[in-house]
């Protein structure tokens, strides 16, 4: 049998180039990790500079007190941001492991490197803790067998919404080490000096043995199951304990599912956000064709399905004319938030819907590029909107049976703009730094690929074949 | 292919029977040699190969054209039936305005996926050029899995289309039914 | 697959034809039994028609009972054909060929069936059931389109319409096999269903595109339909429990779960019946049962949902529905059952290896998800409207009458008729699609081991 063995992946491509064996695709992966681009430098700086506006813009924010949660509308927002994209960027490596497509192998380490960014959110979780009304105040509450003796019964949601975030993250991080593994041993055999040591205290031992093997592969899967658990449940208490609580006469069963499925199209956009920068920075042989079109495929379903929970939700508390359904529509759609909600509404379902329904589009590079900004900017209004709204409302209404009266608009001050800022810049920074320890293309996955692909000639034509191994 | 639906007195066809695809495709180039068009000549497979495995030509289709046809008429259809029926007998019910879009959405929606699926099913029985009334030349052996090549032309090049395909190495050698 | 049998074309012509030429006995025992079932249901109805709606157990507060309950259960079942065939087509899942054309088949039987359940015998003058459809006589009077007991029939009739044509296009070159089998007037009838079919590579193509296309139309239909069908009960705010945004997505999964086991039920009995065990290997039973996993438990995660934002207002109605619902005989019975056969039971046993394998489980864990999402549907449908009045002295009975009973069973026979006389006309597998895996098949040598693999263009 006539074995080529080449870099190509499933379907699209069909180019030949110089990576086809393991030696070289791991020289060549270990070369592009020890040297970065020359534009990292520049772009972690200005990070770093982003980051301390941030946190300028939190000591503002603290200063205006913790006990009126109208002005922490953004802040909850950012949070709610982060983990709606960042957070949820490791579901395209879990989900797509768990359908064995070989094409995600480039980009699955790219998604699992995001899960570090949870500890930035955790950090930025911290002062919401103290925002966040107490039960004791009368809001009402998803945790209704609180019993009133027990003390502290009132910080029951601030307790397991912590512990569920801490539990996330705590997974998210072993799911990227247990992951890295083998490439921590590559970087150890391969390198010298500081880097070397490193590489062997993170490797912990990988010997590349059958039985390390198969643990890997199970780990690995156990924890991708546990983060995605985790992300829905986190996904399921912030929702209702930050926005849905907050509101009163708002009864939305279906928002918690909702949020976290929006979130899985943020992160899938995230995610190609990523690999266009990671392309212009290096990485091009790696990150092909069919990356984006695969990726772009699953944004242009979960567009669809935004409109279908989204629509769901509307429906149901459109078409009853109950007052208080209706005063939550006016809050969220019609009153104060509309221009929002009608952008947000472009561009996570128009936009990427009616773009990537024509196979030009959805088979290219900067097509899913495009929606996929769209999208992140789309995400990151409806954050904004949902949880801007409901931090908006004074805290003497939170025992009402219905919203009288939409709060104003509330616009950005400049110390949100500034944590912002510092939010959106520690992101890509905390990703940087990571991208430092550990390389940001699998080693290992793609020269297990090079295992189950040969080109051959079959008869006239010359096809693909791809292995299946169980 | 037009040709034999217009059954035109002097078109003949014949088909050579192969079991594997290497001779099959050696005789596709042979005919080609021997002056016949790509128009004159197919290969008939019982499964489908993947493309190119006998040397043809991807066959280009316009399949697009009839979903989005199909949907912008099952739109305005629904579109129609929605505000026109409305209007007709304004009755407010449930307190909801009488051209109320959610309702009106859900409808039209519905009107549109069936009309792209009318229309696609349509689309693509047309575009695989059926019905077919005349089969001409074919033999039952190709859905038991052998490959057949049936050469369509002129009544005067038949036999010469037979000898090519006989010096193939075709298994047997069929004359078509031309309807008549 | 791993399991993979290499079989020619013709082998694969002579056994998975055995059910369109072979006559066993057990078909026309079975068959002439449904017919006997369906007609004992055809006669309850045409006694319905005649009394009146007073003969079954409906009544002021519960107008809707089993009737209802069997609708949603079969446009539930309804989802399945769609799910399997249009996404695992659209994934380039290889384990999905054998079972495409029983799934769309069986979404196809319970679609009519749903349609008879409700539409025709469920409302109180069903001689009027037309009026859904925009016409207007003398009287000036068109439908509501504000009201979703009109999205229903333009959801259904869509969908009903949608996976027909699918199962068309998917039929034609089967049919053309069939045809070269046959002889006489028989195959006349068959060259006139496939129009003409030949096999030129422009067919073929063409038959790739429409299953990529058409299940990228369809799925769009088959959310919807469920989800309207949801909201007949969710948009209503008189009834406690109905009112809840998370209907749609929890009655979709709900059908998706309750459509795979009755796949997988078919499936079964497809390798029982007509001994096709060279095509559904336990691969497929094994692949279908870890989808059936992460269906159920996503199911349970929006039945968690639902009740959480039930008793999130603790509202006393509200409350007094959940009560009669986990504490009151029978209800309380139904619903430790169903919590039982809809998940409890299935779902661990379905996490080992051995138990997806073994067919015998698969059918008795798959009957039994059914049986518990016929009582989720029920416990939705009928605790409610007991508990439909804030007013305690209003509140009511129901018990079904032998009448409503025979047509529920009717409507199962329907379905399982459909089945066989379908299987009777047309190849159940498709055998195209099979034949192509046998072409598309290779293997890669890696040391020792030799890996399974398919050829992509």
């Amino acid at each position: 049998m006539q074995q080529k063995p080449s870099l190509m992946t499933n379907g699209a491509s069909h180019a030949e180039h110089a990576l086809a064996t393991p030696a070289s695709i791991t020289s060549d992966l270990l070369e592009k990790h020890a040297t970065p681009a020359s534009a990292f430098r520049w772009v972690a700086l200005l990070c770093t500079v982003l980051v301390v506006l941030g946190v300028v813009g939190v000591v503002l924010r603290m200063s205006d007190g913790v006990s009126d949660k109208t002005v922490w509308g953004y802040y909850a927002a950012l949070f709610v941001f982060i983990l709606s994209t960042a957070q949820a960027a490791p579901m395209v490596a879990i989900a797509t492991r768990l359908a064995k497509g070989h094409w995600r192998r480039p980009i699955s380490r790219i998604a699992e490197m995001f899960t570090a960014v949870g500890v930035l959110n955790l950090l930025l979780f911290i002062p919401l803790l103290w925002v966040l009304p107490s039960l004791e105040d009368g809001r009402r509450s998803l945790w209704f067998f609180g019993n009133r003796d027990i003390p502290g019964y009132g910080y029951a949601p601030h307790l397991w919404a912590t512990l569920a975030l801490l539990f996330l993250v705590i997974g998210g991080i072993a799911m990227l080490w247990v992951s890295c593994l083998p490439d921590l041993a590559a970087i150890r055999d391969h390198s010298t000096g500081r880097r070397q040591r490193i590489a062997r205290r993170m490797a912990r031992g990988w010997q590349g043995t059958t039985r390390q093997w198969e643990m890997l592969d199970r780990r690995v899967g156990i924890l991708g199951a546990y983060y995605f658990m985790m992300l829905v449940f986190v996904h399921f208490l912030i929702s209702v304990d930050f926005a849905i609580a907050l509101v009163p006469g708002w009864i939305d069963a279906l928002f918690p599912a909702t949020q976290a499925f929006t979130s899985l199209q943020g992160g899938a956009a995230t995610v190609l956000l990523t690999m266009i920068v990671l392309r212009k920075a290096g990485y091009r042989e790696y990150i092909e064709l069919d990356q984006f079109w695969s990726l772009g495929k699953l944004l242009m379903a979960m567009s669809l399905l935004w409109f279908w929970f989204w629509f769901s939700s509307f429906n149901i508390l459109w078409y009853g004319r109950k007052p208080n359904e209706q005063a939550v529509l006016d809050l969220f759609i019609t009153g104060p938030y509309f221009w929002m909600f009608i952008t947000t509404f472009m561009l996570n379902f128009v936009v990427p819907f009616f773009l990537m329904i024509w196979n030009p589009i959805r088979k290219s590079i900067w097509g899913p590029t495009l929606v996929a900004s769209g999208v992140l900017i789309g995400t990151l209004l409806d954050r904004v909107r949902i949880y801007v709204a409901a931090f908006s409302i004074p805290g003497e209404d939170a025992a009402a049976h219905l919203l009288e009266q939409s709060p104003e608009t509330v616009t950005p001050e400049l110390a949100d703009i500034l944590i912002w800022a510092g939010g959106l810049g520690g992101v890509v920074l905390v990703f940087m730094l990571v991208a430092r320890l550990v390389p940001v293309i699998s080693i290992w996955e793609q020269t297990e690929l090079l295992l189950y692909k040969v080109h051959k000639k079959f008869h006239r034509t010359e096809v693909l074949v791809l292995g299946k191994p169980e | 292919m037009a040709l034999s639906m217009n059954a035109a007195a002097d078109i003949k066809s014949v088909i050579g029977l192969f079991q594997d695809p290497d001779p099959a495709a050696d005789a596709m180039d042979a005919l080609s040699e021997a002056g016949f068009t790509q128009a004159e000549y197919e290969v008939l497979t019982g499964t489908p190969y993947p493309e190119g495995t006998f040397g043809e030509a991807e066959p280009v289709h316009k399949l697009y054209r009839f979903p989005l046809l199909g949907a912008a008429c099952g739109f305005i259809f629904g579109l129609l039936l929605t505000v026109g029926t409305q209007i007709a007998y304004p009755v407010v019910t449930g307190g909801k305005p009488i051209l109320s879009i959610p309702p009106m959405a859900i409808v039209m929606y519905e009107g549109t996926m069936l009309g792209a699926i009318i229309m696609t099913v349509f689309g693509i029985v047309f575009e695989s050029r059926l019905p077919r009334l005349f089969m001409g030349a074919y033999d039952d052996r190709i859905t038991e899995g052998y490959i057949g090549i049936v050469v369509t032309t002129q009544k005067d090049r038949i036999s010469n289309a037979e000898a090519v395909l006989k010096e193939a190495g075709a298994e047997d050698i069929k004359r078509g039914w031309e309807g008549d | 697959m791993q399991e993979h049998i290499q079989l020619t074309q013709k082998e694969i012509n002579r056994e998975l034809l055995r059910g369109i030429f072979v006559w066993p006995k057990w078909w026309f025992a079975s068959v002439s039994f449904l017919i006997l079932v369906f007609l004992v249901g055809a006669g309850a109805f045409g006694y319905m028609i005649n009394k009146g709606v007073g003969v079954t157990g409906l009544n002021r507060p519960v107008f809707w009972g089993v009737y209802m309950v069997n609708f949603v259960f079969w446009i539930g079942i309804s989802h399945a054909g769609i799910m399997i065939s249009a996404i695992l087509r659209l994934t380039q899942a290889e384990w999905r060929r054998p079972i495409t054309r029983a799934a769309e088949v069986l979404t196809v039987f319970s679609l009519m069936g749903a349609m008879f359940a409700a539409a025709l015998v469920h409302t109180g003058r069903p001689w009027r059931a037309y009026w859904v459809f925009p016409y207007d006589f003398s009287r000036g009077v068109w439908m509501n389109v504000r009201s979703p007991l009109i999205w229903d029939p333009s959801a259904v009739n869509t969908y009903l319409i949608a996976s027909s044509l699918f199962v068309f296009v998917a039929l034609l070159p089967d049919l053309a096999i069939v045809r070269d089998r046959s002889r006489g007037w028989v195959r006349v009838m068959y060259s006139f269903m496939c129009l003409g079919w030949r096999g030129t590579p422009r067919q073929w193509k063409l038959q790739a595109v429409a299953g990529i296309l058409l299940s990228a139309l369809v799925l769009p239909v088959f959310v919807s339909v469920h989800s309207i069908v949801s909201w007949d009960f969710a948009v209503q705010i008189g009834t406690e429990g109905w009112h809840s945004t998370i209907f749609a997505p929890y009655f979709i999964i709900g059908a998706i779960h309750s459509g795979v086991s009755a796949v997988v039920t078919v499936m079964v009995l497809m390798v029982w019946l007509w001994k096709w065990d060279n095509y559904l290997r336990p691969d497929h039973f094994d692949a279908i049962g870890r989808l059936l996993i992460v269906v159920a438990t996503t199911w349970f995660f929006f039945f968690f949902l639902e009740w959480v934002f039930a008793l999130y207002t603790l509202e006393g109605p509200e409350i007094a529905l959940r009560e009669l619902q986990i504490f009151d005989w029978p209800m309380s019975g139904l619903f430790g059952l169903f919590l039982a056969t809809a998940f409890f039971i299935p779902v661990p046993l379905w996490l080992f290896k051995r138990v997806r394998r073994n067919l015998l489980l698969m059918f008795l864990t798959t009957l039994l998800v059914n049986v518990g999402m016929w009582l989720e549907r029920f416990l939705i449908i009928v605790p409610a409207l007991l508990r439909k009045s804030p007013m305690i002295f209003d509140w009511g009975t129901y018990r079904p009458s032998i009448i409503e009973i025979f047509m529920v069973t009717a409507v199962f026979a329907w379905v399982t008729l459909g089945m066989l006389i379908f299987s009777k006309v047309f190849p159940l597998l498709p055998l195209f699609d099979i034949k192509e895996s046998m072409v598309g098949r290779d293997e890669i040598k890696i040391g020792r081991r030799t890996v399974p693999a398919s050829i992509r263009e």
